[in-house]
């Protein structure tokens, strides 16, 4: 079942002098992520990021298309109700303990002040920040912020759970600690749409990813789906290459690197795999296994967003 | 939303300080108040009567307290103005407003219970300093004057309605200087549109000029005349030949223009994008 849908949503903000610049911000998107899963949504700055997460919150108005977050037509009380939300630059009262902080918002929730004070104690453990309970959050480093943030996005148990750069400004001990705690919650059911820069974070966490560029999605799928190079095969030969045989498979129309008894090939056609294998046997040297390229995201993500500027 | 709000400005110190103001004028009147001990008629203050000038028969308690009243209220009102007109831009910082509309409120809800927790602060110290003074009064004097009493529900009202302007520019500008200067500049606006017919309208003789006088007056709220009716509900003020009656129209008036203004100010924050 679709946690959450977006069919063609649209945003473009007035600007300027008398608001006569259109800018676009996002661009007949459309999305759907399953219930249980880590989604990540991938973009340069400006790229509609931010932007999707609040026309899905209702903070700000989308100019055209439709969505539905688990169920609820985009400004419901209980689409609210059921979701958290950890802005990019969330800013909590100076004045308030970090208790206090997610009693506050808890109450915003609808929730009581009595269930809530034990409810916090435990969120603040969770997020490495029990011995903070009682200090003001003014005091608090950004790294410490960011916890408390991811602590008031969980205090309505939610089922759909937002995150703008969750990680950011936080060491890397406390980056793991964040990584787990998102794996158990998606252990426990909960649906999470993940923003972020760090493309190695998506990497090992989203089940799948969206590219954003310019506002508009240019790719979705999974990590894997996305860099996997479908053309390129590694295969490892039981013996190394005679001089002939490289120039005869040279001749032939893929590209190929040679190192030791391991052989690189990019291919036009996948058909041309075959040939290649066969012609290796026939020469009399074995194939002790075979494996697509891979690359990493960032690597995906900086050709794929470079291209899609250059167009 | 609304305990929220009187916390921060508690926290903040605005209204402490405003308490202290208030407790300090207080304990003048408590210490200094009383009765002459060679005239039971004659009010001291400090052992210094008051009221000596005044005609004979003059009610002067009802003078003192009138006096108190029209020189404190207005000063309390803009104080309490520049003492919480930020918290509407403060609601609307990035990263502070996205957090509250990201929670199951209607932005409606949470407009007027910032709004409401804002005036709330204000008004407990209004009330905290009209109660003191008339149980000073009460008890040093033996003058339990209701009419004083009363007309703290209409000061309130008349703050409740002047923040409606402090509002929808907060909203509009997310800015708590510009707030403050247009509700300086309102309220002398407020006194220029009360007294219109004797002096703008003076300015130029045309009918749609004054009609237009005359729509701004009514389209907003009537700071002035209802801080004056406030002090009438006192009593005549025994130094104007001719006093005006007390009338509840500018309260009246200013229900609908601060209605209009609260719920152009909803509209307007339902429709922004933050």
């Amino acid at each position: 079942m679709e946690a959450l849908q977006t069919v063609d949503l649209t945003k473009h903000y007035r600007s300027g002098l008398f608001k006569r610049k259109n800018i676009i911000a996002l661009e007949k998107v459309s999305l759907s992520i399953e219930q249980g899963e880590i989604f990540g949504l991938l973009g340069p700055n400006g790229a509609g990021k931010t932007t999707f997460v609040k026309l899905l919150l209702s903070i700000a108005h989308p100019t055209s298309g439709t969505a539905t977050v688990l169920g609820h037509s985009l400004g419901q009380r209980a689409l609210k109700e059921q979701c958290g939300y950890l802005p990019e630059s969330h800013r909590y009262p100076g004045f308030l303990t970090a208790l206090d902080t997610l009693i506050f918002f808890g109450r915003l929730n609808g929730l009581q002040e009595k269930i809530l004070k034990d409810k916090a104690h435990v969120l603040l453990e969770m997020v490495g920040l029990k011995d903070w309970a009682k200090v003001k959050t003014k005091k608090f480093s950004k790294g410490m912020l960011q916890r408390l943030g991811l602590a008031q996005a969980l205090v309505n148990d939610p089922k759909l759970l937002f995150l703008d750069e969750p990680t950011d400004g936080v060491d890397p001990i406390g980056r793991k600690e964040i990584r787990d705690l998102l794996l158990q919650l998606k252990g426990e059911g909960t649906t999470i749409f993940l923003n972020s820069h760090l493309l190695s974070e998506i990497e090992m966490m989203c089940d799948r990813v969206a590219i954003l560029n310019k506002g508009k999605v240019v790719r979705t799928g999974t990590i894997s789906e996305l860099t996997t190079q479908k053309l390129v095969y590694i295969i490892q030969l039981s013996a190394p290459v005679s001089e002939d045989l490289r120039v005869r498979l040279s001749q032939s129309h893929f590209s190929l690197e040679l190192k030791d008894t391991s052989l690189t090939v990019t291919l036009k056609d996948k058909s041309e795999l075959n040939s290649i294998i066969d012609t290796l046997r026939a020469d009399g040297i074995g194939i002790e296994g075979m494996t697509q390229q891979k690359t990493s995201l960032e690597d995906y993500f900086i050709q794929l967003v470079k291209g899609e500027n250059d167009q | 939303m609304f305990r929220f709000t009187i916390g921060e400005t508690l926290r903040k110190g605005t209204l402490i300080f405003y308490f202290a103001v208030a407790s300090s004028f207080l304990l003048f009147f408590a210490l200094g108040i009383g009765h002459s001990p060679t005239d039971p008629d004659m009010v001291t203050i400090f052992g210094s009567p008051f009221g000596r000038q005044s005609q004979p028969g003059m009610n002067v308690i009802d003078f003192l307290l009138i006096q108190l009243h029209s020189s404190s209220v207005f000063w309390i009102i803009l104080f309490g103005i520049f003492g919480i007109a930020g918290l509407i831009p403060r609601m609307l910082e990035k990263g502070t407003i996205d957090l509250f509309l990201s929670k199951p409120l209607t932005r409606a809800e949470l407009l007027m219970a910032r709004a409401l927790g804002a005036v709330s602060g204000i008004a407990v110290n209004l009330v905290y300093f009209f109660l003191g003074i008339w149980l000073i009064f009460g008890v040093k004097l033996g003058v339990w004057h209701w009419g004083f009493l009363s007309s703290v529900a209409y000061v309130v009202y008349a703050f409740v309605c002047f923040f409606s302007v402090v509002t929808i520019v907060g909203l509009i500008t997310r800015s708590a200087g510009i707030s403050i200067m247009l509700a300086f500049a309102f309220s002398i606006i407020s006194w220029g549109l009360e007294l219109r017919e004797k002096g703008l309208y003076r300015l130029w003789d045309n009918v749609v000029y004054h009609r237009l006088l005359d729509a701004i007056y009514y389209l907003t709220p009537q700071l002035n005349a209802m801080l004056e009716n406030s002090s009438r509900a006192i009593g005549k003020n025994p130094i104007i030949p001719y006093p005006a009656e007390f009338t509840l129209m500018p309260f009246l008036y200013s229900f609908f223009s601060t209605s209009l203004l609260y719920g152009l100010s909803v509209w307007y924050f339902s429709r922004q994008d933050y």
